[in-house]
């Protein structure tokens, strides 16, 4: 459905659009030069130059493997939010936080007002982009998860401090649009942990998408979808690009009830787990896709980041999805067009169809209403 | 109105010094097989004394052992049970830290006592009353994947675990334990079950002999159950004031016949609490309380910070109390 967006902004793709939700694994030179560099071993330069060396690797990587959607890896990234909190003013770094068993991390803080410290992601993008003629991804943590994953000494609560990180972050995104990105993903992780504070979790996307001439998806991970559903589809951007294949699979029936109304990248490979999909797996992953989500709103990603895999896992993984997508692509063309029709138009999908309309209608009547104020 | 400063739970294991990271690093020395379970245990226990020593030194006089030695606060338990297998990792609520997942395959049993030894350790080491914790019944069986048809419902299995807890319940009071802490988190986001909790922490109250059962809850607003938790078979109820800002007001209109956990320094958040925002709530609550005793206490486990913050929190709470009885008494 926003295949007409996307043809607007200049971009061709096609059906079941291959992409990748964002980082991909460090190759060892460059995690020995990152440690090495937090010992102060070697000097920035040192390290930059290494990180182009496995970005260049993973752009090439991907076109050979035939996806259509790039990312530049995150091969100059540590922690998704860390990353942001370090360059902006606002954040300090705590001290350790234990994630689970015997691992921590270092949690920021927020201490003073949040500001745009000018373009954070802008560079890497470029050299991305200069690299392919494929669309690259500009790559984005949501204002909702930086906040839920720092300490607020800060802002009087954490609605104003998610507010502020969303005024930071629309500067990014506008400058990722003056440099040519197209495609912009903001990940939204923690969005469905405390259903209550979705309202001012979609304002905050509001504020960061609203007018912007780019195609959005934001990534979530696996979480209490049911308590957001459907609400959640009131989150402004194009494509929600969701953990299926590590779910059970559980949210198709979500969607049978209440239908979903924007494009989906459907995570098909399970990033926690070394083994590699075969195709045929992943084809039936698709397949039950294609039952509730029309063909056209399909696009088709790994669960998560990839950057916990080694090189290989996340090569294979990669290979057994795209053949997968080559494969249903054939057969969907081989279709003929009224078994085509039918697969398209289920019934749950024309009853779709009508919801949406009426969806758009009541938003529209929210937005005069809100007008009128 | 006497107010007694009680830690609330775990406590941050590493902190910024490499001495206060040695936990972490034997952990890892152990995996790869470095050092003996017995140098590990001396780390642990060395850690133990060195948080309960860091609680006393702040101010705090009713202490935890910080739950050092948990992994974390399902499977510590769950792992010691029969029949119940410990799976892959899962949000605990809605932080960032994730627990192992127990998964049930039979009739779930006790297997020997659960922490009534780290309880008898760490108040050999303490100069100060220990409070020892216990993750509830139903929290537990909420938190597992229930593999065996005997568990079809969970009904079943929150009785059976609370048999179980009954009897580590049983342990640490013959221990001498004078207040025991029972936390479900759980039940605030299925208030439908506040009936079968009522029967498990039944079981758990005829075990506890001359010690106080405190039930504590956090990680949501516990304002819509407040007068149905007041029901139940406990003597202390421990409440988390950060998700509910109209818990004053509710407590203030219907007081408690039970004492009173007061979560009002949040151990989510590092901003420091100060006088302005807490001492209005102790006000109004303060003269609705019987039993003459209350605990003034963290809102949760003060793991969810880093060290400093933790202590900083601790020191926090005693000056925010001392002032406002020394206020009082002008
Ligand atoms: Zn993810």
């Amino acid at each position: 459905m926003s295949r007409a967006k996307l043809e607007k902004l200049g971009l061709t793709l096609p059906l079941l659009p291959t992409s990748t939700v964002g980082s991909f694994p460090k190759p060892d030179y460059l995690l020995q030069a990152r440690a090495r560099f937090a010992r102060k071993e070697i000097a920035q330069k040192e390290l930059e130059a290494l990180e182009k060396r496995a970005t260049e690797f993973w752009v090439q990587q991907q076109e050979e493997i035939g996806l259509d959607v790039l990312v530049d890896g995150e091969q100059y990234r540590g922690d998704m939010v860390a990353y942001f909190a370090d360059i902006m003013p606002g954040f300090r770094m705590g001290g350790l936080v234990r994630s689970y068993g015997n691992r921590y991390y270092h949690k920021p803080i927020i201490v003073g007002e949040i500001r745009w410290p000018g373009p954070m992601t802008v560079k890497w993008w470029k050299f991305a982009q200069g690299l392919t003629s494929k669309p690259i991804k500009g790559m984005l943590t949501g204002p909702y998860t930086i906040m839920d994953w720092s300490f607020n000494d800060y802002y009087t609560d954490r609605k104003s401090a998610c507010l502020a990180l969303a005024g930071a972050i629309r500067k990014e995104v506008e400058t990722l649009v003056e440099a040519g990105a197209k495609v912009i993903q903001i990940d939204e992780p923690a969005l469905s942990v405390r259903p209550e504070e979705l309202p001012f979790a979609i304002e905050a996307m509001q504020m960061v998408t609203d007018g912007v001439p780019a195609y959005f998806i934001t990534h979530i991970c696996y979480g209490a979808f049911e308590f957001i559903y459907p609400r959640m589809l009131r989150f402004p951007v194009h494509n929600f690009d969701l953990e299926m294949s590590n779910s059970g699979l559980d949210l198709i029936g979500l969607f049978k009830k209440h239908p979903f109304n924007k494009d989906l990248s459907f995570g098909v490979l399970d990033v926690h787990s070394h083994k590699i999909e075969s195709s045929a797996l992943v084809k039936e992953r698709i397949e039950k896709a294609l039952q509730v989500i029309p063909k056209e709103a399909l696009w088709v990603d790994p669960d998560c980041g990839l950057k916990t895999r080694t090189v290989e896992e996340a090569q294979g993984k990669l290979r057994s999805m795209v053949a997968a997508v080559k494969e249903i692509r054939q057969a969907l063309d081989k279709t003929p067009k009224r078994k085509q029709r039918r697969i398209e138009v289920g019934s749950v999908v024309k009853k779709r169809r009508k919801k949406i309309r009426k969806h758009k209608y009541k938003k529209m009547r929210r937005r005069m209403r809100h007008k009128k104020k | 109105m006497e107010l007694v400063l009680a830690n609330h739970s775990s406590y941050p294991r590493v902190g910024a010094s490499r001495e206060q990271q040695r936990l972490r690093r034997a952990y890892a020395q152990r995996e790869r097989g470095e050092i003996s379970a017995d140098d590990f245990n001396r780390i642990q226990d060395s850690v133990v004394a060195e948080v309960i020593e860091e609680q006393a030194h702040a101010g705090c006089e009713l202490l935890t052992d910080g739950q050092i030695r948990w992994v974390d606060s399902i499977s510590h338990l769950a792992a010691r049970l029969d029949q119940v297998e410990i799976n892959g990792l899962l949000r605990y609520f809605d932080t960032n830290f994730y627990f192992r997942q127990p998964v049930i395959k039979g009739r779930v049993a006790g297997n020997g006592p659960l922490v009534v030894e780290e309880f008898r350790y760490a108040r050999a080491v303490s100069p100060r009353p220990i409070k020892p914790v216990l993750t509830g019944p139903y929290t537990l069986a909420a938190s597992s994947i229930r593999e065996t048809p005997l568990y079809r419902d969970l009904p079943t299995l929150v009785l059976d675990l609370s048999e179980v807890l009954a009897q580590e319940v049983r342990a640490l009071a013959g221990a001498g334990a004078e207040v025991i802490q029972v936390e479900e988190p759980a039940i605030l986001k299925h208030p439908k079950d506040l009936r079968l909790l009522h029967k498990a922490l039944k079981l758990l109250s005829q075990a506890k002999g001359s010690s106080q059962l405190a039930l504590y809850t956090y990680f949501a607003d516990a304002t819509p159950l407040y007068e149905s938790l007041q029901e139940l078979p406990v003597d202390i109820l421990g409440l988390d004031f950060t998700y509910a800002p109209r818990l004053p007001e509710t407590i203030a209109r219907l007081g408690s016949r039970k004492t009173l956990g007061l979560g009002l320094i949040d151990g989510r958040n590092t901003r420091m609490e100060a006088a302005p925002q807490v001492f209005p709530i102790l006000e109004k609550i303060l003269p609705r309380l019987s039993g003459g005793i209350a605990y003034l206490n963290p809102s949760c486990g003060l793991e969810y910070l880093p060290r400093d913050k933790a202590v900083a929190k601790l020191r926090l709470m005693k000056e925010l109390r001392d002032t406002f009885l020394q206020r009082g008494k002008r």
